[in-house]
């Protein structure tokens, strides 16, 4: 017998690419049904995206990214330009706690799934709307994507290297991560009051609301004083040093960061008190900062001379934060994630045997959480139709031939 | 109403993980009662932005932003006294969250197992940088060493460098990482809560900083994984959309993935676009950097505000490249009346990021500025815990609150 947090929750999602599928992942691994909802006329486009060597690259079956988003869920077909399929979805509704959907616009309410509608037709359900710019105001057909969002929210323009221009973050979707994560939590304070009150609610969420949170301390200092803010890096506005040094390997790096004067003096002990650290140009944190490119300089002269676990040891073994910059590569063999089992082994019917980041969440005691493979398109059509909403074998296979279930 | 209404946090951290953890609670109705030092208080308080550059203890942007709807108290748990106020408030919390050392954690003697046989329904999230267990659970990080140590700063920026030597791996704007921690531990702290409903049993929830960063590069992770693919940092490495333009005034970024031909429409159909090079989006894939020289030299005639207006016109996913300024005078935001006035005794009165979300039934609400630094001293020790005043008074003059 199962414990997860949310065992009994069930949730009709319509989400799609990032943002979406991650939310309702979050929610699957804590013990959630999830029912996923695609068609074959429209596919979940990261069913397409990495699929490996040696697979069909049209098989909607073996896409890594899509993998790595939809653990746990289960998936069903349904053409919902079709009035048949419309009428089962809302008879889904009226066994579900949730809905969710993150399309560019008021697709639901098209379908007669629209708040008013679905509160009718499942009094107390939650209502999520996830999109880039809200339901609501001028922007609110605009099609978004995590990088429009960084750069409608301020993100790209700080970020970048002292000095330099604006830049792009990161490689992975940023706010789309935000706005998932977000929006699990909003998801599970609306259940929270639900079982307090009856009550359900529409939840909408914006891409743009939930990221500019993260940049609160650079919309106090505009609101405060009218600051732009700065583009720092990897340095800091009071510690010094406080940056990314290059190591022994091949684009092989470490980070360092001291903040404070017993930290300064344990940091250049540890790495064998050279002459240069008495100078009166680092005799000090203000100090420091203003001579950091020297300070720079001069440190990496000494990572240069190690591998970058090899200085973390050594700095943190003395006090003093340090990390290696892993690449991706890396993080796969990083010691302290695999001895905590980061990763999650599955049997996947077509890709096999797959190993993929778990969540950053674990459910209590030995259980693991929900991390059944990612469902094949529309695997669960005959359980949901059938086991769910009581329809016969000859029933469902109707609806197949006449591709409402499609 | 807000949805968590008499749900009772107790917050023993400090800069930004736990207290935008706790944040998000106390925005939809959570009480919380957050534990600072005495005289110096939490560190975000020394950290600004200041009004006019004053350093001020009461008014810090960052501080004041990240304890909206809390009540703050002093206490010294290095004292024996102070640790025994804190189980008290342990034993009055249904959720501890708390970012210290674990050894810190058994030195105070406020481990899970002992702080549960004083509240067995007690939820505790700890938020460290790389977690309660493993080689490096004793390890110090920051937001930026844990951005690197996710492999987050890795593939920042996303496009790439041209030179790998003089361009190190980059970590991302602000403390985006420290807050990405934090939203990780309310999502899963929300969990525990939901499940105590039913069940009404406690559990301790392990965050590592490192985990919930690494988790964003999920996708990457799995081309890694089952592909064997990983990104260089080379300029180049990025595909399909999502590029900076330069344009008269600044930068816009574009989307091109799917909506190249309504881009080939807003840019009035230019000849190049009709050049075998650039027929799929497999060959303009190949052939990325010339697609987006030839773009540029399009946008470089334009404003960004005149940029936004045509994809407005023409839908094609853009944005320019804005800047504060523009995110916090934002049209859209106004119209959804995102940014939220804030009145505070000593700071004054100053729009606030508002909502993360939008929610019908019990919406999301600053009711309460940031508190000061022991602001509820009496109120807490006295009428949630019921120590007499006198006792409040020797506490005081001892230095324990």
């Amino acid at each position: 017998m199962s414990n997860l947090p949310l065992e009994g929750i069930r949730i009709l999602d319509f989400g799609q690419m990032w943002a979406g599928p991650h939310l309702t992942q979050w929610l699957a691994v804590m013990g959630a049904e999830v029912i996923k909802v695609e068609t074959h006329l429209r596919l979940d486009f990261m069913r397409m995206i990495g699929v490996p060597p040696g697979v069909d690259r049209d098989n909607f079956n073996a896409g890594t990214a899509f993998a790595s988003l939809n653990y746990g869920k289960k998936s069903i077909t349904l053409n919902m330009n079709e009035p048949r399929a419309q009428e089962l979805a809302k008879n889904i509704v009226k066994i579900s706690d949730v809905v969710t959907e993150n399309f560019g616009g008021a697709i639901l309410e098209r379908w007669g799934l629209g708040w008013e509608a679905l509160n009718k037709i499942k009094p107390g359900v939650i209502y999520y709307a996830g999109s880039g710019y809200g339901r609501s105001g001028p922007a609110r057909s605009r099609p978004s994507y995590a990088e429009i969002v960084e750069a409608y929210d301020g993100s790209t323009y700080l970020n970048g290297y002292p000095g330099g221009e604006p830049a792009t973050m990161g490689v992975s979707p940023w706010t789309d991560a935000t706005q998932a994560m977000h929006g699990a939590f909003a998801i599970m304070a609306g259940l929270y009051h639900y079982n307090r009150t009856g009550e359900g609610q529409y939840i909408d969420a914006a891409m743009i609301e939930g990221s500019a949170n993260f940049l609160g301390e650079m919309v106090m200092g505009y609101t405060m004083n009218g600051t732009l803010g700065e583009r720092l890096g990897n340095r800091d506005k009071v510690m010094a040093p406080h940056g990314c040094y290059r190591c022994q390997g091949n684009d092989e790096w470490v980070v360092i960061a001291v903040g404070s004067e017993a930290e300064w003096e344990a940091f250049i002990k540890a790495i064998g008190s050279p002459a240069w650290a008495k100078k009166e140009v680092f005799s000090n944190e203000q100090k420091r900062r203003q001579n950091q490119d020297e300070l720079d300089r001069l440190i990496e002269e000494w990572t240069r001379q190690h591998h970058q676990y090899e200085v973390m040891e050594l700095l943190q073994k003395a006090g003093v934060a340090a990390g290696a910059s892993l690449n991706i590569k890396d993080l796969v063999s990083d010691p302290q994630l695999k001895a905590r089992k980061f990763f999650i082994e599955a049997e996947h019917p077509v890709l096999g045997n797959i190993t993929l980041a778990g969540l950053p969440w674990r459910a209590e005691g030995k259980e693991k959480g929900n991390y059944s493979y990612p469902p094949l398109l529309g695997e669960h059509n005959d359980y949901v139709f059938g086991d769910l909403l009581g329809l016969s074998g000859e029933e469902i296979t109707k609806l197949k031939e006449e591709k409402v279930i499609y | 109403m807000g949805a968590l209404n008499g749900l009772k946090v107790l917050e023993f951290s400090e800069f930004i993980s736990g207290p935008y953890c706790a944040k998000m609670l106390a925005d939809l109705g959570a009480d919380v009662i957050k534990i600072e030092k005495p005289g110096e208080g939490d560190s975000a308080r020394h950290w600004g932005p200041f009004p006019g550059g004053q350093p001020h203890l009461e008014k810090s942007g960052l501080f004041l932003f990240l304890n909206t709807n809390k009540s703050s108290i002093t206490l010294d748990v290095k004292s024996k006294k102070g640790r025994q106020v804190f189980r008290r408030l342990a034993e009055w919390a249904d959720i501890l969250i708390e970012d210290n050392r674990p050894r810190e954690m058994a030195r105070l003697g406020f481990t899970y197992p002992k702080l549960k046989k004083i509240n067995p329904s007690l939820i505790m999230t700890s938020i460290t940088p790389f977690g309660q267990t493993g080689p490096y659970k004793g390890f110090r990080g920051s937001d930026l060493i844990n951005s690197h140590m996710s492999s987050e700063a890795f593939g920042n920026p996303a496009e790439g460098v041209n030179d790998l030597e003089r361009y190190s791996p980059l970590r991302g704007p602000m403390h985006a990482a420290d807050f990405m921690t934090g939203l990780t531990a309310a999502v899963c702290t929300m969990s525990a809560v939901f499940a105590r409903q039913g069940n009404k049993s406690g559990r301790h929830i392990d965050i590592s900083a490192q985990e919930a960063l690494a988790s964003v590069t999920r996708q990457e992770l799995a081309f890694c994984l089952c592909e064997g693919l990983y990104p260089t940092r080379q300029m180049g490495r990025k595909r399909v959309g999502g590029f900076l333009y330069r344009c008269k005034d600044g930068y816009v970024c574009i989307w091109i993935g799917p909506h190249w031909q309504k881009l080939v429409t807003m840019m009035g159909n230019p000849d190049w676009t009709e050049v075998e090079l650039f027929k799929n989006a497999g060959l303009r894939s190949k052939h990325q950097d010339d697609c987006n020289k030839l773009i540029e030299l399009w946008t470089q005639q334009y404003t960004m505000t005149e940029i936004d207006r045509l994809g407005m016109e023409f839908d094609v996913p853009l944005a320019p490249v804005r800047n504060v300024k523009e995110l916090v005078n934002d049209e859209q935001l106004a119209y959804r009346n995102y940014f939220v006035e804030t009145d505070h005794p000593a700071a004054g009165r100053f729009k606030y990021p508002g909502a993360p979300y939008k929610l019908s039934a019990t919406p999301w609400e600053i009711k309460r500025h940031a508190p000061l630094l022991g602001e509820h001293n009496e109120e807490v020790y006295g009428q949630v815990l019921g120590y007499k005043e006198q006792d409040i008074e020797k506490m005081k003059k001892a230095g324990i609150i």
